[in-house]
């Protein structure tokens, strides 16, 4: 396919034909994908067509032919659109021969010529190599002799699930019942088979670091001189799995041992219950010392951010680039539901982009914001091992995130969809020595920490990844193993046996591990480590970091397909001076003694924060004034938690135009009162605050027919009350999940993804309102009549108010007469003037699957059921009912 | 997988078994499989693992985890829950020649190493093995499958075991002319007079596969007993067959050198069970005992393991006047020790079927623990009398290994007539390795790598216990057919089987 297209393209002809590929071999959505994606205008995969036909034919199928390969067309086209999708492009046209691939282990010979301009980082296989490969396969198809009995029932394969004779997986029965043992019972010896087993793959191949070796010019130290196993752990993190994906029970004993070892763990993206900042009887900490950002922000609250070390921001994940988490409605339980601010039994999707993010300058925004909501934290910023991550961990040290993670790609829960599982994301030595090479080359590298993850497993694993760079290092599914995990692959399922990847609670009472089986796990991985450093004579971890002269290609290694593969990119050591540091030494300036907050507004708000006493402070204010606010709500949220202060505590009023993130994760007890207009973001993530925005009291334009705040405003936000005397930008109250808002006119793609909250329109809205909506109201006032052709109405119902409960009515009413009372709304006084003739105006925005749980709660609720009880209950009866949704 | 839920929702339901007080009135199989309704329901409680530890075989802490011919568990669990009987089989047998085999008489490392057994009760694994087998033949789905092409090269196989009938099916369906040598006067080896009747059926079971091996084409001689045969010399072996594979088992049984052990009435428990069963087998299951025989006699068999199980099940059916079992061992726990964790083979208390028809009649599990036999008792006459044991407890020595002490105040006598030494075997009998010129290991098995069965002599491979020592019949399957693939890369140079 590659050959005759970029042959055609060559020659200045490809444009004047179609390429039509019939292969037996193509069957999956990434072979399609693949194929599109170099050149191929039709593809007869006859062979899957076949295979349809052979098990109708055996009664393994109950379908007619044509349909079953009807579905079989249209669940690959999905496929391919979602992959399309994943990569930012819409259209096949655009995504035809667009080549959005890597190449890993084929040599620059074949590229050139069949995948031309395709990037190879590492050498490996020649068309001999292909071609013998396709040709044990016709040998085992077509064999010399045949035996009837070899030839009734196929091979398994062993590629999705473990085979013995299949696919090799280093997570295979032995080293998982090893790595427990050893674990379980302490012992190092044991732990050493295991690392052995999984150390040694000259014989099978299964990660590029398997194809190196170490080699060293300089003289061994004696072991007790080398880093303590206590400060080599403090640079070991747990992965970001959110407490949704697995239990309370795994998520916290995950929590327990990283604190134990002054490590971190990581919340992933599911929020936190706050019942976990307090410390516990016996000393233990269950609190994740790293707090996730990722583009759904469940249950992002200033008190949240407040209770971590360091702040993560997704930007990917490793395991599947360009996806966000979903969790599907039957595992949104109510205690799930709770910590990320939604509803129980309604799936949630995390949007692949973060909202606020759509260029390096918005990140660097982000992470200042986070600095502000916690300056005392470190900014995380992860990244995913692709070709090009070096340019980008460049533009992000700049933007002055406190440390880069390089995601690889063989991490990342059963849950994700297997096409990404085997088909998406690089090998962390890739992207960690690109990242390396090029923050050296730019004097960067000493401003930021870098961290890798993605499948490390042993000493040796992290000796290597220090080795191309990385001080610090992330663990996921080895530690699952060592709390009971046994790679099931049902994580997505909610039967998983052994109570982690579960919220059946039934199957979390099996929860059978404790948090000395990580502790002995990292200290294990630690010693393991510190032998390989005594060994290659380094002392500290900081002096072997980034040493790639330590490393060189295992000859040793005894798979035939090896041979071709050229380490030198990886290992190649960027020219710089001695003074350009080669690891972490010093810290990021993130300006905040710059910011209206240290300036000003904190000294100011001392009697409100230390004693509760009420505040009054009236600022002019200008559009350098970022985040303003968030450095005194945080230090609210960090003494009073998400409950705050009592309402209006702090009064700000400021007169003029703010700039960025204006009240940004503020907390109740604060309001915000702004007399002019406001940038983008405008409560981002607002966790409690009250904010009143309007126009200068002396202007003369209408408001409602005005824009007086930017883009983005309310992302993310979990509760609080905003009320907007004018008209917002784009993306209003995207991912809201409890923050009450009254808005004049929004732009495009209002209240995407909501998950909660009410939002009141009092005007024209953009086009895609709703979009992916799945919780929370949206009232609008269809002031123009062409409300319903703007609305996405994929998840959602629509009902004119008037028809709706007076209770309904009622609400949108006060809630129009608070606006006018803080802003002087006129748009609100006439409605409310007029309400009898502009009520049959009204719209309501219900999401089906939030109204079918609202419902429910109320049928339980009249059963006299209140509480947990009651949301339990309801939450069972959803389970049952046939015509729920699957999450997204 | 059908039913990601079943295991939450269905309970382990065993096979049900004549009551014992019926069953040892005869020599008949006492197990009957579920409906197929409930089987079905059974084989959804397999959870269809990511990682099936039920099919690795690979030995954890020296004993067998999980299958050791990789039998792909999972997947006709699967078609069982589905009703896809038929495709189960050639799942089945795609792995294991002899399901019939395995699926009664095998101690199921399987559902040791079940995940769902880190819960709940495993998936009965073993059970839907059989229950799959037992439907194939039923329903004629079994059938010779004839080689449409011959390779003109031929094989003998000595030993006509699991091991040596492993690797005669393969490489006779591989195209190769294979005989198969067996000393006794019927094919089967120790599944023929080692395992009895009740636990195996000869003529039902073992037959039926020994009889669609000769339509496929085997030829099997028996009564000739290589290393002794005249006729058939081990050097005629090596000039009539391209390759020979020896699976002659590891027959010589561990004896008990004690005062008085040539007492009339000490035998071994192989001999003991292989007279039964001919006489059995020649009288047609008539009532009618052979002279050898535990009736109206105290017995007392020396030994806890399988072979022992059958001597009580064996003497229970001569009606003997009582029947013990005496373990050297202690009992083992209710529930896995901590240093036997799961997926390890489950060293824990087990009622086999002998100790449950021993209960039922003598009220009471026969065996004794930690009881060691000081000598035999004689009379005049020279016939047994009795056995004087003793309680012992384990100790260490001054180098640290465990050895057995005598308990103060223990010696004792106890009536007995018929002693029978089931204490497991302590190698091959030699006279067939040292006719061809094999080297052996420390334990006096053949010498050959697991994996390539070559043994020093160019084309003579061993398997299954003579290269292995006393083990499973499963893994007597293992070999042969991992034999019989090295044996046709010998032969052919390349190989298709697996």
């Amino acid at each position: 396919m590659g050959g005759v297209h970029h042959h055609l393209v060559a020659k200045g002809t490809r444009t004047l034909v179609s390429i039509i590929l019939e292969t037996g071999e193509a069957r999956e959505v990434h072979h399609f994908s693949t194929l599109i994606g170099y050149g191929a205008d039709v593809i007869n995969p006859y062979m899957a067509f076949e295979s349809i036909y052979k098990m109708i034919q055996d009664d393994m199928l109950e379908i007619d032919f044509d349909k079953a390969v009807y579905n079989f067309i249209k669940g690959s086209i999905k496929g391919v659109v979602k992959t399309m999708a994943k990569m930012g492009i819409s259209t096949v046209a655009s995504y035809r021969g667009a080549q959005i691939f890597e190449t890993i282990g084929l040599s620059t010979d074949l590229v050139d010529k069949y995948f031309c301009g395709t990037s190879s980082r590492c050498e490996g296989s020649d068309i001999d190599k292909v071609a013998e490969e396709a040709l044990i396969r016709h040998r085992e198809a077509f064999p010399d002799r045949h035996i009837d009995a070899e030839e009734a029932a196929l091979d398994a394969g062993g590629v999705y699930q473990w085979r013995a004779d299949g696919e090799f997986h280093l997570f295979n029965p032995e080293t998982i019942h090893l790595l427990q043992k050893a674990t379980r019972t302490g012992s190092y010896e044991i732990f050493k088979q295991y690392a052995k087993k999984v150390n040694d793959q000259s014989e099978n191949l299964s990660t590029l670091r398997g194809l190196m070796k170490f080699k060293t010019n300089r003289p061994p130290v004696p072991i007790e001189e080398v880093d303590s196993i206590e400060a080599i752990t403090k640079r070991f993190k747990t992965g970001a799995m959110s407490y949704g994906s697995i239990s309370k029970e795994a998520h916290e004993t995950l929590a327990i041992a990283m604190n134990r070892i002054g490590g971190k763990s990581n919340t992933g993206e599911g929020g936190e219950d706050p019942e976990r900042y307090v410390l516990m009887e016996n000393g233990d900490s269950k609190r994740s010392a790293i707090k996730q950002v990722a583009s759904g922000r469940f249950g992002v609250t200033g008190e949240y951010l407040v209770n971590a070390d360091e702040i993560q921001i997704k930007i990917s994940q490793g395991a599947k680039p360009g996806e966000g988490g979903e969790l599907p409605g039957s595992k949104v339980y109510p205690w799930i539901a709770k910590v990320r601010y939604s509803t129980p039994g309604v799936g949630l999707v995390s949007p692949p982009p973060h909202h606020d993010i759509y260029s390096i300058e918005d990140l660097s925004e982000l992470i200042h914001d986070l600095k502000n909501a916690n300056p005392r934290a470190r900014i995380n910023v992860k990244l995913v091992a692709e070709v090009g991550v070096g340019t980008i961990a460049a533009g992000v040290a700049k933007a002055h995130a406190d440390v880069i993670l390089i995601a690889g790609h063989d991490g990342g829960t059963g849950a994700s969809p297997s096409s990404s599982i085997f088909n998406a994301g690089a090998p962390w030595e890739l992207g960690l020595a690109e990242t390396n090479q090029i923050l050296l080359l730019n004097d960067l590298r000493s401003r930021v920490v870098l961290e890798t993850d993605g499948q490390l497993k042993t000493g040796r694993d992290v000796a290597i990844a220090t080795l191309l760079g990385a001080e610090e290092y992330g663990f996921a599914t080895a530690p699952l193993v060592t709390v009971g995990c046994l790679m099931m692959r049902v994580c997505q399922k909610n039967t998983c046996p052994v109570g982690i990847a579960t919220q059946d609670p039934i199957l979390r009472k099996n929860f059978e591990g404790k948090p000395e089986h990580v502790v002995n796990f990292m200290t294990f991985i630690a010693m393991e480590l510190r032998e390989i450093m005594a060994e290659l004579g380094f002392r500290t971890i900081n002096e072997m970091v980034g040493q790639v002269g330590c490393l060189d290609t295992n000859e040793a290694t005894k798979h035939w397909k090896a041979s071709g593969v050229d380490l030198t990119s990886i290992f190649h050591k960027p020219d710089v001076g001695d003074e350009v540091g080669a690891y972490n030494q010093k810290s990021q300036d993130h300006g905040l003694k710059h910011a209206l907050d240290n300036t000003h507004l904190l000294a100011l708000c001392k009697p409100a924060i230390e004693r509760g006493e009420k505040v009054r402070v009236e600022l002019p204010i200008i559009n350098v004034n970022r985040v303003v606010g968030t450095i005194t709500g945080s230090e609210i949220s960090r003494k009073y938690g998400n409950k705050g202060l009592p309402e209006d505590t702090v009064y700000l009023k400021f007169t003029g135009s703010a700039g960025q993130s204006f009240a940004a994760f503020t907390p109740p007890g604060m309001t915000f009162e702004l007399e002019g207009d406001a940038n983008d973001y405008v409560g981002k993530g607002l966790s409690g605050a009250k904010i009143a925005i309007y126009p200068p009291r002396n202007a003369r334009y209408q408001a409602e027919d005005n824009i007086i705040i930017g883009n983005v405003a309310f992302y993310g936000a979990t509760s609080g009350e905003a009320f907007i005397n004018g008209i917002g930008g784009e993306r209003f109250c995207v991912r809201n999940s409890g923050a009450r808002t009254v808005i004049e006119g929004i732009g495009d793609h209002g209240c995407e993804y909501m998950t909660g909250g009410q939002v009141i329109v009092l005007g024209e809205t953009g086009r895609n309102f709703a979009a992916g909506m799945s919780g929370g109201t949206a009232y609008v006032y269809d002031i123009d009549g062409l409300f319903e052709k703007r609305l996405n109405k994929e998840m959602v119902n629509l009902y004119r108010l008037i028809e709706c409960s007076d209770a309904d009515i009622e609400n949108v009413k006060t809630t129009i007469e608070k606006h006018v009372a803080l802003t002087g709304s006129a748009r609100g006084k006439f409605l409310l003037e007029n309400w009898t003739t502009e009520l049959p105006k009204f719209f309501k925005v219900l999401p089906r699957d939030y109204e079918r749980m609202l419902e429910a709660f109320k049928r339980v609720a009249d059963q006299g059921l209140t509480g947990d009880e009651a949301a339990m209950a309801a939450f069972d009866e959803n389970l049952k009912d046939l015509s729920r949704v699957g999450g997204n | 997988m059908g039913k990601p839920t079943g295991f939450m929702e269905v309970e382990r339901k065993n096979d049900s078994e004549t009551a014992p007080i019926e069953r040892i009135k005869n020599w008949r199989e006492f197990k009957a499989h579920p409906n197929e309704k409930d089987q079905r329901a059974q084989g959804s409680r397999c959870m269809d693992c990511g990682t099936p530890f039920c099919h690795t075989g690979h030995m954890v802490s020296g004993m067998a985890s999980g299958c050791p011919v990789n039998n792909l568990i999972p997947e006709w669990n699967d078609l069982i829950f589905r009703g896809r009987w038929k495709e189960a089989l050639q799942r089945l047998h795609k792995t294991n020649n002899f399901p019939e085999f395995t699926g009664r008489v095998c101690p199921a490392p399987c559902e040791g190493s079940c995940v769902l057994g880190v819960i709940q009760p495993p998936v009965t694994i073993k059970s839907n093995e059989c229950a799959i087998i037992d439907r194939g033949w039923e329903e004629g789905w079994v059938t010779a499958k004839i080689p449409a092409v011959r390779t003109g090269k031929k094989i003998a196989i000595v030993g006509s075991g699991p091991a040596g009938l492993a690797c005669a099916d393969q490489l006779n369906q591989a195209g190769h002319s294979v005989t198969v040598f067996e000393r006794e006067d019927r094919v089967g080896g120790l599944l023929m007079y080692g395992i009895p009747n009740m636990k195996l059926d000869k003529e039902l079971v073992v037959q039926r596969r020994v009889n669609l091996m000769i339509e496929e084409g085997i030829e099997f001689k028996t009564g000739i007993s290589i290393g002794n045969d005249s006729e058939w010399t081990t050097e005629r072996l090596r000039n009539d067959f391209d390759s020979v594979v020896l699976c002659c088992g590891a027959t010589a049984g561990r004896d008990l050198a004690i005062e008085s052990r040539d007492a009339d009435g000490v035998y071994m428990a192989m001999e003991y069970l292989t007279t039964n069963t001919r006489y059995q087998l020649d009288h047609q299951f008539d009532g009618s005992n052979p002279s050898l025989n535990a009736t109206g006699k105290d017995v007392v068999v020396i030994g806890g393991g399988d072979t022992g199980t059958d001597c009580v099940g064996t003497s229970l059916r001569h009606g003997c006047k009582s029947v013990i079992q005496l373990e050297i061992m202690p009992q083992p726990p209710e529930k896995r020790a901590a240093n036997n964790p799961w997926p390890e083979w489950p060293k824990v208390y087990k009622m086999d079927y002998g100790q449950e028809e021993a209960a039922a009649i003598q009220g009471r599990d026969p065996r004794h623990y930690l009881v060691q036999t000081k000598r035999f008792i004689k009379d005049a006459a020279g016939k047994l009398t009795g056995l004087e044991i003793v309680e012992i407890e384990w100790a260490k020595d001054d180098q640290g290994r465990f050895v057995p002490k005598d308990v103060d105040g223990t010696l004792r006598v106890i009536p007995c007539q018929l002693a029978l030494l089931a204490m497991g075997f302590t190698g091959p009998e030699q006279e067939v390795i040292s006719k061809f010129a094999l080297e052996t290991d420390a334990r006096s098995n053949i010498k050959a790598e697991h994996g390539t069965f070559t043994t020093n002599v160019p084309g003579v491979f061993a398997a299954g216990d003579v290269r292995r020592g006393q083990s499973l019949v499963v893994w007597a399957i293992n070999e042969g057919r991992g034999a019989a693939r090295e044996c046709d890369r010998f032969l052919m140079g390349i190989t298709n089987l697996p």
